[in-house]
């Protein structure tokens, strides 16, 4: 199994990247000792949108499937929470309204990607199916105003979004602050590490076929619909596991979380930062969150502004993302060193990649 | 006994009739090659067996079972492969990982990785076996796209123009390959235009041309049919 | 009975033309380029705001619009040879590139223009059949609708401009060695696509609030057309668009707009399964 931690479908391996892994994860949990309760919060309010950022480069980058409804199921999952927390009350039962809400946006995404990849769309037009989609649904929750509008106790509330539903609560704790704070980071390391066993698996194997060319994927065999679909209802599903965090950490949601141009973070973040790497996605997003919440403070318009400047000069400049060329770039200048200082080509650990020479 | 059979297939693209009314007959454990001028419609009959185009009449068996509805994927899974005419391969992963998407369902773990490298010996691309299989030559790419259709260790191989683009000893060499899986009770089905290649490997030659069986027989009797000869080998008589 | 006749068509005229206004730019750059302009609403809300803006000035409403569209079209031509035109054998990058755009247009608006801007008002004029009173300003729509379905039937069929298109559109190399400019042709196709954005703000914008983030109102209806319309503008857009349209007009009357939308949607997701190449793949196929 562990095997599956490093293969062709992820950049980094050796000692020396897991070093840096195990170092960066230590900072990270020793870091609520030294901050403020409020800026432990700020961080777990960041690390919520790391896993749409994640689905979103299996699909996209792995996949070859470009879906803009990252937050059609974001807004799923968050209004489910919503509904199902209040509706359930709150206390433990806020568990299984979280677990439940990510199944319905799965559940959801199943039923979205059978008809698109059954119907045999791809390529543009996922993209604007899905986004169509989200597009709707954001339409529709904004006009939910009326007191009609309502699932048992839970009012949708239109623009102003549903509120009052409880954190997450195990007995009568409270997952807030640094709790919360240490269960994202609990939940990233599980996602970031499952996602790259699964890219590396046989499964990954033939999800990235499918990307380089469907034909011959189901030329050697594979029903390549059931292998896009799961790899569809994994991205989406992240999408809804953020969407309901975010939910459950500030109490509320409303249909701007879904609608443009939220729906086109995730994108930005993924093409910035390299959609072809886990590693450097679940980086570059972290990046981007902390620089663009940085800036909201002052004006949400100009954030915005630099994140169509970021998405324009990707493309313009570096399609592969910035993130993953530069860490390329350092690899690349680190192993040439390496070599020169040794003398020998042979440089595999803290490679980052094994296929140049 | 037959291993398929194809009765009465037609297909048409708007008002081309690309295949009209065939009936082939591949029997198993024979090397068959299908031959015909450009454009006859050889591609599109070997992707209306594979399931590539659903056929505008008739209908497909494969092992007495009729498969003209089942998707290309479910006729690979009954034991079916193919090397296409233009190289399809993988472009952005590495050549290992092209045969090991191949070989994956088949096998697993240490078994996996040796017939890995025998394929990669096979195939003369255990040197390249990191590189992209796009940055390989259109040869080697056609190598590489014969070695995954062969890691399926499929009952019924069709490779349609397997030697273009080779060199005659490289094209010899592919010959005396496809002989010995043959010979190992594999059936193989070939487009040729090289009739050196189809002397070399051919048990039963079907002509088509103008998407219709024009003649068929053993080579011999082919060659030596004047008709053939006017629409086909006229050109090619050569070798 | 006619009056009730007429409703039901000046229902479907106001969907249909809603439907053709906002997706025949999104339509024609598709068709042309394979490019999906993801700044569509950003021209649309170009062409609002230019409008409102001139008739502030005095401009009479009609010949505003007009200008608003020209001024769509030249933004759109620059777009083009800034960026649009680096992207066309990378179709998604282009979509990337235009939503990029997008965003900083809309958002710079916001910044810059703040969120209101003092609307003019629907043109009066109303005429009533049967006790039912019907604007006249949205018969006005349809027909610009009709004109524009008409023009580009005019364009594409028959000016030679139209033929080069048509062969670019079906083998851009072939016709490239044949001698065509197809740099130039993009161009214009592109700058003809924004046009009609700008062309559906100008119509549009006496009906609405003018806000940056109008073009998204556009956007559902433009995509949706053009999904299920195909590569075809003429073929497939305005079939695609009486569809929908009945489709909508049909659920608007029983439960409102936004199911009407949400029906929609659905009945686009339901088509894609049956019809994976769009409407316009069945009417080329049984034209031939
Ligand atoms: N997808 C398609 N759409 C329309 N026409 C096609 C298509 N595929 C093939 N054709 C046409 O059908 C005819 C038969 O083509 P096919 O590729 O089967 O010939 P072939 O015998 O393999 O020729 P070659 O020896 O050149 O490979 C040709 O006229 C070709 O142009
Ligand atoms: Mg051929």
């Amino acid at each position: 199994m562990l095997k599956l931690l490093e293969g062709p479908q992820t950049l980094g391996r050796g000692r020396i990247f897991w070093s840096c892994f195990l170092a960066v994860l230590a900072g990270a949990l020793i870091y609520p000792l030294f901050a403020d309760s409020y800026d432990v919060g700020n961080f777990a309010y960041f690390l919520i949108w790391i896993f749409m950022a994640l689905g979103l480069c299996l699909m996209w980058g792995y996949g070859g499937m470009l879906s803009f409804g990252q937050t059609f199921f974001f807004g799923i999952a968050g209004y489910g929470y919503g509904v199902l927390a209040i509706n359930m009350g709150g206390g433990t039962a806020t568990i299984a309204a979280l677990v439940l809400s990510v199944v319905v946006a799965m559940i959801a995404a199943g039923i979205l990607g059978y008809f698109m990849i059954w119907g045999g769309i791809s390529g543009i037009f996922f993209g604007i199916v899905t986004l169509s989609a989200t597009l709707v649904l954001a339409f529709f929750l904004g006009q939910t105003a009326g007191p009609e509008w309502h699932i048992g106790p839970a009012r949708l509330n239109g623009f102003n979004g549903m509120k009052g539903m409880d954190p997450l609560t195990v007995g009568s704790f409270d997952i807030e602050g640094s709790a919360l704070y240490y269960l994202m980071i609990a939940l990233i390391v599980i996602v970031y590490i499952a996602l790259r066993m699964l890219v590396n698996s046989s499964i990954g194997n033939v999800i990235v076929a499918t990307r380089e060319n469907p034909q011959r994927a189901e030329m050697l065999g594979y029903d390549v619909r059931k292998y896009q679909l799961l790899t569809f209802v994994i991205g989406s599903g992240l999408a809804g596991l953020s969407g309901a965090l975010y939910t459950s950490w500030g109490q509320f949601i409303t249909p701007s979380s879904i609608g443009l141009p939220a729906a086109a973070m995730p994108i930005v973040w993924v093409a910035f930062s390299g959609r072809n790497d886990l590693t450097a996605t679940l980086v570059g997003s972290f990046l981007l969150l902390f620089g663009f919440q940085t800036i909201t403070v002052y004006s949400q318009q100009a954030a915005l502004v630099l994140m169509g400047v970021l998405l324009l000069a990707t493309v313009m400049l570096a399609p592969q993302g910035f993130v993953l060329g530069i860490g390329k770039l350092v690899v690349d200048w680190w192993s040439r060193r390496r070599r020169r200082d040794e003398g020998t080509a042979l440089a595999d650990t803290g490679r980052l990649q094994s296929d140049e020479t | 006994m037959a291993l398929v059979e194809v009765k009465g297939v037609s297909k048409r693209f708007g008002g081309l009739t690309a295949v009209s009314e065939v009936d082939l007959t591949v029997n198993a454990g024979e090397v068959h090659c299908l031959i015909g001028p450009n454009g006859a419609g050889k591609s599109t009959l070997f992707k209306l067996i594979v399931g590539l185009y659903p056929p505008t009449t008739g209908s497909i068996f494969f092992d007495s079972t009729d498969i003209t509805a089942e998707r290309p994927y479910a006729r690979v899974q009954r034991g079916m492969s193919i090397k296409m005419q233009a190289p399809s391969v993988f472009k952005e992963l590495p050549v290992r990982q092209n045969i090991q998407v191949a070989l994956q369902e088949r096998l697993s773990g240490a078994e996996c990785a040796a017939e890995e490298e025998r394929l990669l010996a096979l195939l003369n691309l255990a040197e390249d076996s990191g590189k992209l299989a796009g940055a390989l030559s259109h040869g080697q790419q056609q190598w590489l796209e014969i070695g995954m259709a062969l890691a399926l260790q499929p009952q019924l191989l069709l490779l349609d123009e397997p030697t273009a683009g080779m060199s005659p000893e490289e094209t010899y060499k592919t010959g005396e390959l496809i002989k010995s899986f043959n010979a190992q009770g594999m059936t193989v089905l070939v487009v040729e235009h090289d009739m050196a290649f189809v002397r070399q490997v051919a048990q039963r030659v079907t002509v088509l041309h103008l998407g219709k069986i024009f003649a068929r027989g053993s080579l011999e009797a082919i060659l030596e049919d004047e008709k053939v000869a006017e629409i086909y080998l006229g050109k090619t008589h050569a070798h | 009975m006619s009056a009730e006749l007429f409703s039901v068509f000046y229902q479907f005229a106001d969907v249909f033309a809603f439907l053709i206004l906002s997706a025949a730019g999104l339509a024609i750059v598709f068709g042309m380029m394979g490019v999906i302009n993801m700044a569509h609403g950003e021209f649309i809300m170009c062409g609002a705001y230019v409008t409102v803006g001139l008739v502030n000035l005095g401009v009479p409403l009609p010949i505003a619009q007009i200008l608003a569209a020209l001024t769509a079209g030249i933004i759109g031509m620059i777009v083009e040879l800034l960026i649009v035109r680096r992207f066309y054998k990378r179709p998604l990058d282009s979509l990337l590139a235009t939503w990029g755009l997008s965003l900083i247009v809309t958002q710079s608006m916001l910044l810059i223009v703040g969120s209101a801007v003092r609307g003019i008002g629907t043109p009066e004029g109303s005429f009533a059949i049967g006790g039912y009173t019907f604007s006249t300003y949205r018969l006005v729509l349809f027909g610009a609708a009709v004109a524009v379905l008409v023009g580009l039937y005019i364009i594409f069929m028959k000016t030679r401009f139209g033929v080069i298109a048509r062969a670019t559109m079906q083998n851009a190399a072939m016709a490239k060695a044949l001698g065509a400019r197809t740099g130039r042709i993009y161009s214009i196709s592109f700058g003809i696509g924004t046009a009609l954005a700008g062309l559906c703000g100008a119509l549009y914008a006496p009906t609405m609030t003018l806000i940056p983030t109008m073009g998204a109102t556009f956007v559902v209806e433009s995509f949706v057309t053009v999904v299920i319309g195909g590569a075809n503008v003429l073929l497939g857009t305005a079939p695609a668009a009486v569809f929908l349209a009945m489709i909508r007009m049909a659920l608007n009357a029983s439960y409102g707009q936004i199911i009407g939308q949400i029906g929609m949607l659905f009945a686009v997701i339901l088509i894609i399964r049956v019809l994976p190449e769009g409407l316009s793949s069945v009417l080329v196929r049984r034209g031939r």
